[in-house]
């Protein structure tokens, strides 16, 4: 009996001995990339560090600091603003294109395939083919408007239009991944549906406010969680279009983060900065959680 | 055995490429020495003639010039380079502002314990501009070599057009041009000519040619800090901003940034605040434009010289040098007249030196370049940056309070000023 349970153990030993070489490259890259870092950068906290004179320990002198910091503020409210810009317009943007995508028209494909396009290039070239396109002096958008009598926009240097036209630009960047989404959700939603109703007499416009939203309804949360948690990570369109100006009015959290570590040099204030985010982050993405779970159990 | 054998001739091998080109001083090869020069082609220029002729009169101590890597900032490459300890021996392209950190992560030597240091450095800066480049533990870890002036250039024919003689001295003068310049010449209802146009996104250094400037000389040449503390003359501060703010108040300068072109090369405004390199960019691509260079403008009742800032650009030696007077052997030799006389002629930028103007060597070329001229007189008036911690980042607050005051026009100049105490000081605070 006892062999017999040694022997057990020893190919249960052996077993576990693959099992753990299997593991051992991820567990690896996870302690390197992301236990280390993380673990780093929250040492970095109670910091000063500006990666060549040694860390000079600060307690919770760089806390102290971000809570008379304006720029923080600046950042989150920014960001906020961007959000509450940014999500409702990809929302009505991508569903518009998804309804009309989902219909019998011709070159179909096609469509589907241009429209998604800006998702693959680049942020970095759609970041500088918009600020030609934003330019004030000859820019496309002002020459279109001077052709029309309409003076040209100061569209990244006045402090109401910059964040606007920011979001506008991400959600022609991101809109193409959104629409794949609804035509996704829209494909689900049993035909039936829509016969039944038709033979009930309803409109096309009821058909659409009674069926398609209400079925959309998962998708529309997912789109909702995924463009927030995108938007708290605004960073290449605020950093090459306008810095963060005029006025910090596109200065979003992820470029401030930056411009403390990488700009100023930094580390542990950039490190705090992050923290605080991340905390933020964390309580929204709760708080979804919560609203989500809520509607399901209803 | 054969392990052993094979073993100590790879050691021997590696110890061998190890040594290549460090040759001690006394080891009976040649010495070398790496400096960087700035990565634009005229001052690469200037550094490859040097060199060349100092590696054949010392072929005991080579040179090896290599432009400083190109990046976003001299300074951030010269700080990656002390993190890595791949600093070269020297470097002429040291801006006084980012000294600190490069002093502080001990990456520069002490240029006051060479000899024949003092000498050299106060027939160069003089005494009073000698001690704003000294560091906080009373060593001068740089040798003044080269300082842009700030000043203004003016269009003469936009401003004889206008109905104005000469170019204004002070701010009332300035404003009362402007209105006369600023105009729509094709009456589609846009402004065609401005007096001026500044970069108004907030970046830093952007301020060293309109706010950083005209405080100086407002203030009749007030830097920010003093014996570490900052020490802002709040009035000539608040008039600076006021200035500005009727600029982009009244229309005579656009809220705005060109991407077509250099408004000032393309004729589209009459003034413009830059540095004697400008002198070479209009002759290469506004040859026929008429132009001026004057002091700044200043508040009215500020009398005597016209100070402003001098884009100094020094030499230092890094700590890791092997051959340290060797080194400064060879940034004595970069310092000579005939080395600056040449730094004019090849590059069109002012060498520091208090004889500029009298020393007979230079006078010929001042005589054929007369707008040079006037940036070697005002020389004499000039400032740099403090050497302070986290002046980037002062800068970069000093940017975002001009810019909501004077270009948007959303904080009184005063509430602006009372602001750049207040943050300013919350950054200091935090770095000590």
């Amino acid at each position: 009996m006892n062999g017999r349970a040694s022997g057990l153990r020893d190919r249960f030993r052996r077993s576990n001995r693959s099992a753990y070489g299997l593991v051992l490259p991820y567990v690896i890259f996870f302690l390197a990339f992301v236990a280390y870092p993380l673990t780093f950068s929250l040492l970095l906290v109670f910091h000063r560090w500006n990666i060549v004179t040694p860390m000079e320990w600060i307690g919770l002198k760089n806390f102290t600091r971000l809570l008379e910091d304006p720029l923080f503020y600046a950042s989150l409210l920014n960001t906020l603003v961007f959000l509450l810009l940014h999500i409702p317009l990809q929302v009505v943007v991508a569903l518009g294109f998804a309804l009309l995508l989902n219909s019998r028209i011709p070159g179909r494909g096609f469509f589907r395939a241009v429209y998604f396009m800006p998702v693959v290039v680049s942020g970095v070239v759609v970041t500088i083919l918009w600020q030609q396109l934003y330019s004030f002096d000859n820019g496309l958008l002002n020459g279109m408007l001077r052709a029309v009598g309409i003076g040209p926009v100061p569209w990244l240097v006045d402090p109401r239009i910059a964040m606007p036209a920011i979001a506008l630009m991400a959600t022609w960047k991101n809109v193409g991944i959104y629409i794949v989404l609804f035509l996704a959700g829209l494909q689900t939603i049993p035909r039936e549906l829509y016969d039944a109703a038709s033979v009930d007499g309803a409109t096309p416009a009821r058909q659409f406010l009674h069926i398609t939203l209400p079925m959309l309804n998962p998708t529309m949360v997912v789109i909702v969680v995924l463009s927030t948690i995108g938007g708290f990570s605004l960073f290449i369109e605020p950093y090459v279009l306008t810095g963060g100006g005029p006025m910090q009015s596109t200065l979003s959290g992820m470029l401030y983060i930056y411009n403390q570590g990488f700009y100023f040099n930094h580390m542990g204030y950039a490190a705090t900065l992050g923290f605080v985010y991340a905390m933020i982050i964390l309580l929204i993405v709760l708080l979804q959680r919560r609203l989500i779970g809520r509607e399901q159990t209803a | 055995m054969k392990f052993v054998s094979v073993t100590v001739l790879m050691l021997c091998l590696i110890a061998g490429c190890a040594d290549q080109g460090k040759s001690p001083d006394g080891g009976g090869g040649a010495v070398e020495l790496t400096y960087w020069p700035a990565p634009n082609p005229q001052e690469i220029q200037l550094a490859d003639t040097l060199v060349r002729r100092w590696n054949a009169l010392h072929p005991e101590c080579l040179v090896r010039m290599q432009p400083i890597p190109v990046s976003q900032s001299t300074e951030e490459v010269l700080l990656a380079a002390i993190a890595g300890g791949t600093t070269p021996d020297i470097c002429s392209n040291i801006q006084p502002g980012a000294l600190y950190d490069f002093v502080r992560a001990r990456g520069l030597l002490p240029l006051d314990q060479f000899p024949g240091f003092d000498s050299i450095a106060l027939e160069r800066a003089g005494a009073e501009l000698l001690q704003t480049f000294r560091s906080p533990d009373g060593h001068i870890y740089q040798l003044p070599w080269k300082s842009n002036p700030v000043m203004m250039f003016y269009n003469k024919r936009l401003l004889r057009e206008a109905g104005i003689a000469g170019p204004p001295r002070t701010f009332n003068e300035y404003l009362a041009a402007g209105r006369r310049v600023t105009k729509d010449t094709t009456g589609d209802g846009q402004t065609d000519i401005w007096m001026g146009e500044r970069d108004i996104r907030p970046i830093w250094w952007q301020r060293l040619f309109d706010f950083y400037p005209f405080y100086i000389a407002a203030s009749s040449g007030r830097t920010l800090f003093a014996n570490g503390q900052l020490a802002l003359d709040e009035r000539a501060a608040a008039e600076v901003l006021a200035f500005f703010r009727t600029c982009y108040g009244e229309g005579i300068y656009p809220r705005t940034f060109f991407q077509a072109g250099d408004p000032f090369l393309l004729e589209m405004k009459a003034t413009h605040f830059s540095g004697p390199w400008e002198v070479a960019t209009i002759r290469k691509f506004a040859p026929t434009m008429d132009y001026g260079v004057a002091p700044l403008p200043v508040p009215d009742d500020v009398t005597g010289p016209v100070y402003t800032y001098g884009d100094f650009k020094n030499i230092a030696i890094f700590s890791t040098s092997q051959h340290p007077e060797k080194a400064w052997e060879f940034v004595r030799y970069l310092v000579r007249a005939e080395h600056d006389l040449l730094l004019l002629q090849l590059c069109d930028q002012i060498p520091v030196r208090t004889d500029l103007v009298t020393n007979p060597l230079f006078a010929g070329y001042f005589r054929a370049n007369p707008v040079m001229a006037e940036f070697g007189r005002q020389l004499q008036h000039i400032r740099g940056i403090d050497t302070a911690p986290d002046l980037k980042e002062i800068f970069d607050t000093l940017s975002q309070i001009y810019e909501a005051s004077s270009v948007y026009g959303s904080t009184e100049p005063q509430d602006a000023v009372r602001e750049i105490v207040r943050r300013t000081n919350i950054i200091v605070e935090w770095n000590r």
